[in-house]
């Protein structure tokens, strides 16, 4: 059974379509990585998902027959915003949340929470006296406290230092491993990449790129040369075949036009400088994201246009 | 709706509130806030202002001086000196006669000089008592009128002059009402051969009681005489509404506040991640409606041991505080839905104040009547108004508490009233909270907000 069917959604704002006839199906058990730039759709479409919106147009259904409006009790939902009530202690606040959900007292879970991310000895603190990475982890703990079916989780990493993050990291994977279907949002495309059995692109409400990592890499087929030699972006101007350079440091990124052979591309570059490494791979998501959504697109767009 | 999610919002507004200090100074404060103006005044009678009051009067009759001056006389005599302490406890009230200028010319002198010594102090008034002040009005002739207190312009011959700068109210103009008369009737008296000052007794006044009405007990069957009436009949049912006024105000006020706040601080989304817009708002509401009950018992409480105490529990029956929970819960409901709304729209705790005004409206407006109820409880416009939904909880329980109460169909009428106009404000209000809820930047315009209301 699938968790979340998304069929033909399409929601409005005034003049402006933030989602525009978008479908998705996303299969329970699954970490599905929602990318995009700003402004895109992505939050809109977890609202949606929530029953904070309604869609204009389409339908959602989760697991199986149901509504959103009669399913939030299985979903947990951490929004991009997030605040806590400051006047409350750690403990009345993951508590309030939790029967808020469920309905039943929720101590026992509260305390298994902050124990496993080392928040025990604040329990008593009044969250306004908390680090901004520790108010994170306390909101995860109360968006998954009761456990839910569905995780949505807006932007869970902002601002989160990598021990934070790897905690949260670590718990989300723990909680897909008991069954949790979770989606996430995500700027960085490095985690989508690690963290997400499928990704979805989202570019001006309208669904880019959807499926597993691999199948999206596939589409654009070995296309990316990464190579180190010595002079640096000087040694790889005027390769053929070679329609774009991106600099990283220590290594160059290059990206072949369509059909462009890289043993040529080798060979020239060997004839003009001393090469220390040299691989033909599939493009990064985060390329992948920079061709749909980079400035380069955007030129292309509005000269089609 | 889930009713354990509107519970647990309710609760933890509930606990929020209660347990911060502002609301246990609240509680406190409120009452000596509204009865911050009888405590100054009660503090202020204590310790009146002591100077001679000196009036000068010029008196073209040449009769009526002289009644004034020995009225004056007998006042300060009365009135002067407590009984017991023979402390002075009232100003002196001195008047010196003056002789009248002879021509129009002099006049407007004299009336320059008198009034130069006013703004000296060296007076608090002067007086000008026409020539014809002695002769009697004539029924068409509205323009004699020896109340002192009108704007009517007068014939200065015919009439009684009196010349201040002093503001607010005058109790030497209120006093001299009395006496002027007195003088001008007993000169008039005199002149057809009747001479009061060997029997005084003719012109002594009658003194009126206030009584209730005559009834029959239930039980004996006896007619029960009619008992005295106080100003406390007047005084129970204002401090019955003032009351109601506070606690609606300490329920309500805070709720604009709060969903302001919890919308700028980012809380707001992760509760509707758990639960919907409406049963968001509603928890809210009664969460502030318990409050509001909390902080009733301590008054009501309080009123009920403060007019025993008193001894006049007899006058607020007991059947008016069922009306009094059923009125505060209905108000309390009105106005948090109401303010749920209001604060949905606006981003910041600014916004919210600019609106705080016009939350306060339905509390205000009928303090303002009042006085106007308290004079005629059963006159059209106290009717009228009491049936009006925003303001029936507040007027219709003033009414109900009254000595002459209200006909019985009315507070029906107004509950009903008032009850939908509740359901329909809740509905409406939580339209707009869903739709503005989440939105950010400027707060939206009337039209807009109305839309979202009607519209969704």
């Amino acid at each position: 059974m699938d968790a979340i069917q998304i069929s033909h959604v399409t929601r409005t704002f005034g003049s402006v379509t933030a989602i525009d006839d978008l479908s998705l199906t996303v299969p329970q058990g699954s970490i599905y990585g929602f990318i995009g730039p700003n402004g895109s759709g992505k939050t809109t479409t977890m609202r949606m998902i929530v029953n904070i919106f309604y869609p204009d147009r389409g339908e959602i259904r989760l697991f199986g027959d149901g509504r959103p409006e009669t399913s939030t009790d299985l979903i947990g939902y951490l929004p991009e915003e997030r605040g806590l009530y400051q006047k409350m202690t750690v403990q009345a606040l993951l508590e309030f949340y939790g029967e808020l959900r469920s309905g039943h007292s929720v101590k026992a879970e509260v305390a298994r929470w902050l124990e496993r991310l080392e928040l025990a000895h604040r329990a008593t603190d009044k969250t306004e006296t908390l680090s901004k990475g520790m108010s994170q982890k306390v909101q995860f703990i109360a968006t998954v406290i009761p456990e839910p079916k569905l995780l949505i989780l807006d932007e869970p990493f902002s601002g989160l230092d990598p021990v934070s993050a790897e905690a949260i990291r670590a718990a989300i994977l723990d909680l897909r491993r008991r069954g949790v279907t979770v989606i996430l949002s995500t700027h960085d495309m490095h985690l989508a990449e690690s963290l997400c059995d499928y990704i979805l692109m989202i570019f001006r409400g309208r669904k880019v790129l959807d499926g597993t990592l691999s199948s999206i890499q596939d589409r654009y087929g070995e296309d990316t040369i990464r190579v180190t030699a010595e002079g640096g972006t000087a040694a790889v101007q005027s390769l053929p075949g070679v329609e774009q350079i991106r600099d990283l440091g220590q290594i160059q990124e290059l990206r072949l036009a369509r059909g462009a052979d890289p043993q040529e591309a080798l060979r020239a570059l060997v004839a003009q400088a001393r090469v220390t490494s040299f691989s033909l791979m599939k493009p990064t998501l985060h390329d992948i994201f920079m061709r749909i959504a980079g400035p380069a697109a955007e030129e292309a767009n509005h000269a089609n246009a | 709706m889930r009713m354990h999610k509107v519970l647990t919002i309710a609760k933890r507004d509930y606990l929020a509130t209660v347990r911060t200090k502002a609301f246990v100074f609240g509680l406190v404060l409120a009452p000596i806030l509204f009865g911050g103006g009888s405590i100054g005044m009660s503090l202020l009678k204590g310790k009146p202002d002591l100077t001679d009051r000196h009036v000068a009067i010029l008196d073209h009759t040449g009769v009526v001086a002289d009644a004034l001056v020995s009225a004056a006389r007998e006042k300060n005599e009365r009135d002067m000196f407590d009984k017991k302490t023979h402390r002075q406890i009232a100003a002196r009230y001195v008047f010196e006669t003056i002789a009248p200028a002879a021509d129009a010319a002099a006049r407007q002198k004299q009336l320059l000089a008198l009034s130069n010594r006013v703004r000296s102090k060296q007076l608090v008034a002067f007086l000008e008592i026409g020539k014809d002040a002695l002769i009697p009005p004539k029924p068409s002739d509205d323009a004699v009128d020896f109340d002192l207190g009108t704007n009517k312009k007068t014939d200065p011959d015919k009439a009684v002059s009196y010349y201040t700068n002093a503001g607010g109210i005058d109790e030497m103009r209120m006093w001299l009402n009395g006496p002027i008369n007195d003088g001008v009737r007993l000169a008039r008296l005199a002149r057809l051969g009747i001479d009061l000052k060997r029997n005084p007794d003719l012109a002594a006044s009658v003194r009126i009681d206030g009584l209730s009405l005559v009834e029959r007990d239930e039980r004996t069957g006896a007619i029960e005489a009619a008992r005295k009436r106080s100003e406390f009949e007047v005084f129970v049912p204002m401090a019955v509404a003032i009351i109601l006024v506070m606690i609606v105000m300490v329920g309500s006020a805070p709720m604009l506040q709060n969903v302001t706040q919890d919308k700028s601080q980012r809380i707001v989304e992760t509760l509707l991640g758990a639960a919907s817009p409406f049963e968001l708002m509603t928890g809210k509401v009664l969460g502030s409606a318990a409050v509001s009950v909390t902080s009733s018992l301590l008054y009501v409480i309080a009123g009920v041991v403060a007019v025993n105490a008193m001894g006049v529990a007899g006058l607020l029956p007991l059947t008016i505080i069922p009306w009094f929970y059923v009125y505060l819960l209905t108000d309390v409901v009105m106005l948090c839905a109401f303010a749920a709304a209001m604060g949905a729209c606006c981003s910041t705790p600014q916004d919210a104040q600019n609106l705080a005004i016009v939350l306060l409206m339905p509390c205000v407006i009928p303090m303002f009547m009042l006085v106007t109820v308290l004079r005629e409880p059963n006159g059209m416009l106290a009717t009228a108004m009491s049936l009006v939904p925003p303001f029936t909880p507040i007027l219709m329980l003033l009414r109900q508490a009254m000595p002459n109460g209200v006909p019985v169909w009315q507070p029906w009428v107004g509950l009903a009233d008032a009850l939908i106009f509740a359901v329909a404000t809740v509905w409406a209000a939580s339209r707009i909270f869903r739709v503005a809820i989440l939105m950010q930047g400027k707060p939206p315009r009337l039209a807009e907000a109305l839309r979202w209301a009607l519209k969704g």
